[in-house]
């Protein structure tokens, strides 16, 4: 059961994989996005990683990508001149756009059915442990990964200031249009809350 | 679940290059830092991978099944920071181009 839902996952991810790097908008490329990220939490929690598949929707199909689509409806890409453009091919992107949701869909079922196949498999085999096992995280993170983790909270802290600065409105500074500027100050605070 | 690692690599393998193709062909900046995204979930499925390989209890001492765990956490760090980023970077560029085509910032071309 659980080796048939990894092939059926697997398969998922790769086809929504596939619609990330073919999706002709920017927005369908995103969605396809999320379908890889909850297959790949599906089979992360089949192979015994419960806290790491937390971590992955939380971090990456619910901080993450909340950044991308903020910035596509920002800069509102894909707009009509856009897909007007690709008159041709906005079937195949609507397909597209249709594979991703239903990988999404299909990703988070999967996620039920693969919680379901290692709640019950931790309640028949006693003993059996998470290979994530938080306390043993816990221990290592603040042990033997001391430095790396000191090194991952400056890393967080330049990352907030280089957001602020890079998408700050910048006032008289030659060069730079500040056309349609107006609306970027408050996204560059939104970043560096999903960052952290 | 009783899935050989060589196929979890394989599955990682295969989104790797996706990523990869995706970041060489693709003009579009959001789908090139999507493209990134991509291959760093590969990579983090791959330390999974390996240390549910280094669980098993025939290879008991050979390796650290911890580490994997570890790294994954710090991969995801590092894909947030730099997701963070990378899409300033794309704002501070529209604002600039009014595009997101990598195209339009070609001035280091010889």
């Amino acid at each position: 059961m659980a080796e048939a839902l990894f092939y059926v996952l697997a398969a998922l991810a790769i086809l929504s994989a596939v619609g990330v790097v073919r999706a002709r908008m920017p927005l369908f490329s995103v969605l396809s996005l999320l379908g890889t990220f909850f297959c790949l939490a599906a089979i992360y929690l089949l192979a015994g990683f419960p806290f790491l598949a937390a971590v992955q929707l939380l971090v990456y199909a619910g901080a993450i990508m909340v950044l991308f689509l903020f910035v596509i409806m920002l800069l509102n890409l894909g707009d009509a001149a856009e897909l007007e453009r690709h008159a041709g091919l906005s079937l195949s992107g609507r397909r597209l756009f249709v594979a991703g949701a239903s990988a999404a869909l299909l990703g988070l079922v999967g996620l039920g059915a693969a919680e379901l196949d290692t709640g019950f498999s931790a309640a028949t085999v006693p003993g059996e442990r998470a290979l994530d096992d938080l306390d043993t995280l816990a221990r290592l993170l603040f042990s033997r990964y001391m430095l790396p983790f000191e090194a991952a909270s400056l890393l967080l802290l330049a990352t907030m200031v280089a957001v602020i600065v890079l998408a700050k409105r910048q006032r008289g500074r030659p060069g730079v249009v500040t056309q349609g500027a107006a609306p970027a100050a408050e996204p560059a605070e939104a970043a560096v809350g999903s960052a952290r | 679940m009783n899935v050989p690692t060589d196929h979890l690599l394989a599955l990682a393998a295969v989104l790797f290059a996706l990523g990869v193709l995706g970041f060489l062909v693709r003009k579009n900046v959001i789908i090139v830092l999507a493209s990134i995204e991509l291959m760093l979930n590969a990579a983090n499925l791959s330390f999974l991978a390996a240390s549910r390989h280094w669980s098993q209890t025939t290879l008991a001492g050979q390796g650290d099944p911890t580490a994997g765990p570890v790294f994954a956490i710090f991969v995801i760090l590092v894909a947030a920071a730099e997701a963070a980023v990378g899409l300033a970077l794309v704002i501070a560029l529209y604002r600039l181009k009014q595009s997101v085509a990598l195209d339009s910032v070609a001035e280091l071309r010889g």
